[in-house]
């Protein structure tokens, strides 16, 4: 009876959810509704027309869409094709890491969700064209994945290189490469190319599928192509053809004779990566291929799609699954005890630490603010001995900008820099009063301020305020090294514990010191105030690893047996 | 079959109560509680079962025999050099974590929503407004006096809170903007039920136009990202904003007049 009755239950509920889902999933008509929505909700930055020109838009990048021009890059679909209208609904569910659009799962239902994707779509006439013409957009082939290993991720770091990634996204994937600082993306706004060890920043989610669907769709508006015949070499023949064929040119090139043998060769392998070449070009003007065409066509997409995965698994590999955790009071700089001297810049020592991560955001408190960092974070190490103190600061940054240069289309560019703040005195506990997290305030903060341009030396400051810094009197009692290479700066830091100066914070071990972190990427336009800023956070000298730990808990162990012994003997004592 | 002992089933009792305050409560139905509560809770457990054991000689003693068994019983040797070694092992895994734990820097003892000293004069710049008790929003009563008029400041309010406040606020108004994640103390969520209709516009006018350096100490002005608004806006621009605030999420102030 009770299993009937389970039974019953389960083969309801499951109708009751496949129903739901499926009605979830179904597109409604356009109503007043996703207008009514869209208004309430959406035209603060993408503008009441679908512009992407609403009165926010000016702060933010990258820039709101514009949904007039039925651009968009991110899509399930091939590259040059509308987005299907699941690739809409998941966007705004979900949002886009790295920008200023969140997700609209916690703040509106499915049905406003999709009444939305109907109105947004209203903004471009290319979706009404599919729907008379009954066609869909062309999807992404996702079948034939590549597993993730550490054999594919070396294909794909080959690839990486001779696909020309690196003009962009630099020699490790920080976005530093030459072309970095040029980009604009086709409304003419700058944009940077993607800092693919920063997963948590790329727009259309970081799984393996996700960078894959970027690879072979494009991201469209943006300088990121898509994968198509022309962006691999001699697209269509194999390897060993591609070889041959190399040769063969290079010797028409050199204008010397081809035997009969060669002559032929050439002939056919032109042939063949021509009628590949042109079966692409059809198939993306939306010509119908001949069936021998399209066979060809297929057959050298295979070869682009196993790379692109091998590709995908690369640039998966060079980034954290997510965004380290940076919880405040958990987040402590533990500068590490250690005996003799204190490792420099390029010391492999370092290697032994794991570094501590201080997001930063933009300076968005006083004017003239700065609503798009472009900072992500300072990452920090530290060791000390017994008279001094050693820092390794690191932070990516696209470009290493050491003067001030008026550049053709963005305007000035400023000096990179980095500020290491503390308070001048440390307060004696949770309760007594700090100075302003944002450099000080009636209470001062002491400074260590390095830039770019001067590399290597680093400036002693006080401060009582953002715009009421001084440099002290006495300087040099801070020693700095630097580096700055595939897009990330490497600051190193000494100082002695102890300084004479009264106005040099003082440094004893285990005493919990504030610490935050001020930073500017000069071609970000970033100078004075408009910086990226970080709060306070914890820094302390960890204490040398007492040896009690080896003393007490064997005692202790001991104890509890002699209790156990001595019990035994008690129970049977009175037994007799 | 034979029966269970006592002192098993006041021992699976013990443990059990454990886990249901640690995974069951503590988790599954509501937040993780504190282990110094949990403690306490143990502490009781433990006397109720000693109690429960002792009201009567012959269930106590029924109670302790495997305890005494396993101490002194010559065919509980097994079991006697198996705890003999295993009881100082955790003993010591023990003390070893204690003492080898790090130092957790105290957090800051915070006062969320800091009340104004009473008798307080709402200022904005330097211009005197009245006290907080009894400044209302000014364009408030357009709400019933003219419908058109409260929109065009509901407006003005949404542009004023997408241009400046919802980089950190949130586009939903959740404190979860794009930059929420670097400050700490964290953005204000203004869809918590408990803030809103807590506090009366005036309130609101003065955490705005003093933002976080106008705190009081135990608000610890010195962490809060709050930019001191009337720098940048217009009196009427904080109203309008304020305005929107109970617009966009539902909520309706405290009303004036009324004691915090």
């Amino acid at each position: 009876m009770r299993v009937t009755f389970f039974v019953l239950f389960l083969l309801f509920s499951s109708l009751f959810t496949v129903i739901l889902v499926a009605y979830a999933q179904e597109t409604p008509e356009v109503s007043e509704r996703g207008k009514e929505v869209y208004e309430e909700s959406c035209a603060h930055c993408h503008g009441i027309e679908g512009r992407g020109d609403g009165s926010a838009a000016e702060n933010l990048l990258p820039r709101p869409r514009d949904f007039t021009g039925g651009v968009y890059k991110i899509r399930s679909t091939e590259s040059g094709q509308l987005p299907t209208d699941q690739d809409l609904f998941d966007i705004i569910t979900n949002g886009m890491p790295g920008s200023s659009m969140p997700e609209w799962e916690s703040a509106l239902s499915a049905n406003d969700r999709w009444e939305l994707v109907a109105y947004v779509k209203t903004f471009y006439s290319g979706f009404q064209e599919l729907e008379e013409t009954e066609t869909t957009p062309r999807l992404i082939n996702l079948t034939g994945k590549v597993k993730y290993s550490e054999k594919s991720v070396e294909i794909g770091k080959v690839l990486y290189t001779d696909l020309g990634c690196i003009e962009c996204h630099g020699n490790v994937g920080r976005g530093d490469g030459t072309s970095a600082p040029t980009l604009v993306d086709v409304w003419d706004f700058r944009t940077w190319p993607a800092n693919l060890t920063q997963g948590w920043t790329f727009r259309g989610g970081s799984s393996t599928e996700d960078i894959f669907k970027r690879f072979i769709g494009g991201i469209a508006g943006s300088p990121m192509p898509a994968f198509e015949g022309d962006t691999f070499y001699h697209f269509g023949l194999t390897p060993e053809e591609s070889k041959n064929f190399a040769l063969l040119e290079k010797k028409v090139e050199n204008e010397e004779e081809l035997t009969e043998e060669e002559q032929e060769e050439y002939d056919k392998l032109y042939e063949k990566w021509d009628t590949t070449v042109l079966a692409a070009l059809d198939r993306a003007e939306g010509t119908e291929l001949t069936p021998e065409a399209q066979k060809i066509y297929d057959n050298a997409m295979k070869d682009v799609f196993e790379k692109s995965w091998h590709l995908a698994n690369y640039v998966k590999s060079l980034s954290p699954e997510r965004r380290p955790k940076s919880a405040i009071g958990k987040n402590v700089l533990r500068s590490q005890y250690k005996e003799g001297d204190l490792p420099t810049l390029d010391d492999a020592e370092w290697g032994t630490l794991t570094s501590s991560y201080y997001p930063l955001v933009g300076q968005v408190i006083v004017e003239s603010r700065q609503f798009n960092p472009t900072i992500d974070s300072v990452n920090v190490k530290s060791f000390y001995n017994d008279t001094e103190v050693a820092f390794l600061f690191t932070w990516d940054d696209r470009t290493n900008n050491t003067t001030v240069e008026e550049t053709e289309d963005f305007g000035t560019s400023y000096i990179d820099g980095l500020a290491i703040q503390f308070p001048v005195k440390v307060p004696k506990g949770p309760t007594d009063e700090k100075p302003y997290f944002l450099w000080g305030g009636k209470k001062p903060v002491y400074l260590w301020q390095w830039m770019a341009s001067e590399p290597e030396s680093i400036k002693e400051l006080t401060a009582k305020g953002i715009n009421n810094a001084e440099e002290q009197e006495d300087q040099g009692t801070v020693q700095v090294n630097s580096e700055y290479k595939d897009g990330q700066y490497r600051l190193w830091v000494k100082r002695a514990l102890k300084t004479e100066d009264k106005k040099d914070l003082q440094i004893e071990p285990t005493v919990f010191v504030p610490i935050a972190f001020s930073a500017w990427d000069g071609a970000n336009g970033d100078v004075d105030t408009k910086r990226g800023i970080s709060s306070w956070y914890t820094f302390v000298l960890e204490p040398v690893p007492s040896s009690r730990r080896f003393i007490y808990p064997p005692i202790v162990a001991l104890l509890s047996l002699g209790l156990l012994v001595g019990l035994r003997q008690f129970v049977q004592r009175r037994n007799t | 079959m034979k029966r269970i002992s006592l002192f098993t089933i006041c021992f699976v009792i013990f443990i059990a109560s454990w886990v249901f305050l640690r995974f069951v409560v503590g988790g599954f139905i509501s937040v993780p509680i504190p282990s110094s509560v949990i403690a306490m809770y143990m502490a009781l457990i433990f006397v109720a079962i000693l109690v429960h054991v002792s009201v009567e000689d012959t269930r106590f003693s029924e109670f302790i025999r495997p305890i005494h068994e396993t101490l002194v019983d010559e065919n509980r040797k097994t079991r006697r050099i198996v705890l003999a070694v295993l009881i100082p092992i955790l003993m010591l895994g023990y003390t070893y974590t204690n003492i080898a734990q790090k130092a957790i820097p105290a957090g800051d003892p915070r006062v969320a929503h800091p009340v104004p000293p009473s008798e307080f004069i709402l200022t904005y710049k330097e211009k005197e407004i009245g006290t907080m008790q009894e400044v209302e929003n000014p364009y408030r009563h357009y709400e019933k006096d003219s419908p058109e008029e409260f929109k065009s400041h509901i407006e003005n309010g949404r542009r004023v809170y997408y241009d400046n406040c919802f980089y950190c606020h949130g586009d939903h108004l959740d404190g979860q903007g794009h930059l929420a994640h670097g400050f700490q103390p964290l953005p204000a969520n203004f869809q918590d039920p408990g803030i809103i209709p807590n506090f009366q516009e005036a309130f609101f006018f003065w955490r705005i136009s003093k933002g976080g350096p106008g705190l009081p100490n135990n608000g610890t002005p010195w962490n809060s990202a709050m930019p001191v608004w009337e720098e940048i806006l217009t009196e009427e621009e904080i109203w309008d904003v304020i305005l929107f605030l109970s617009h966009y999420t539902g909520y309706s102030y405290r009303p004036s007049g009324e004691a915090h």
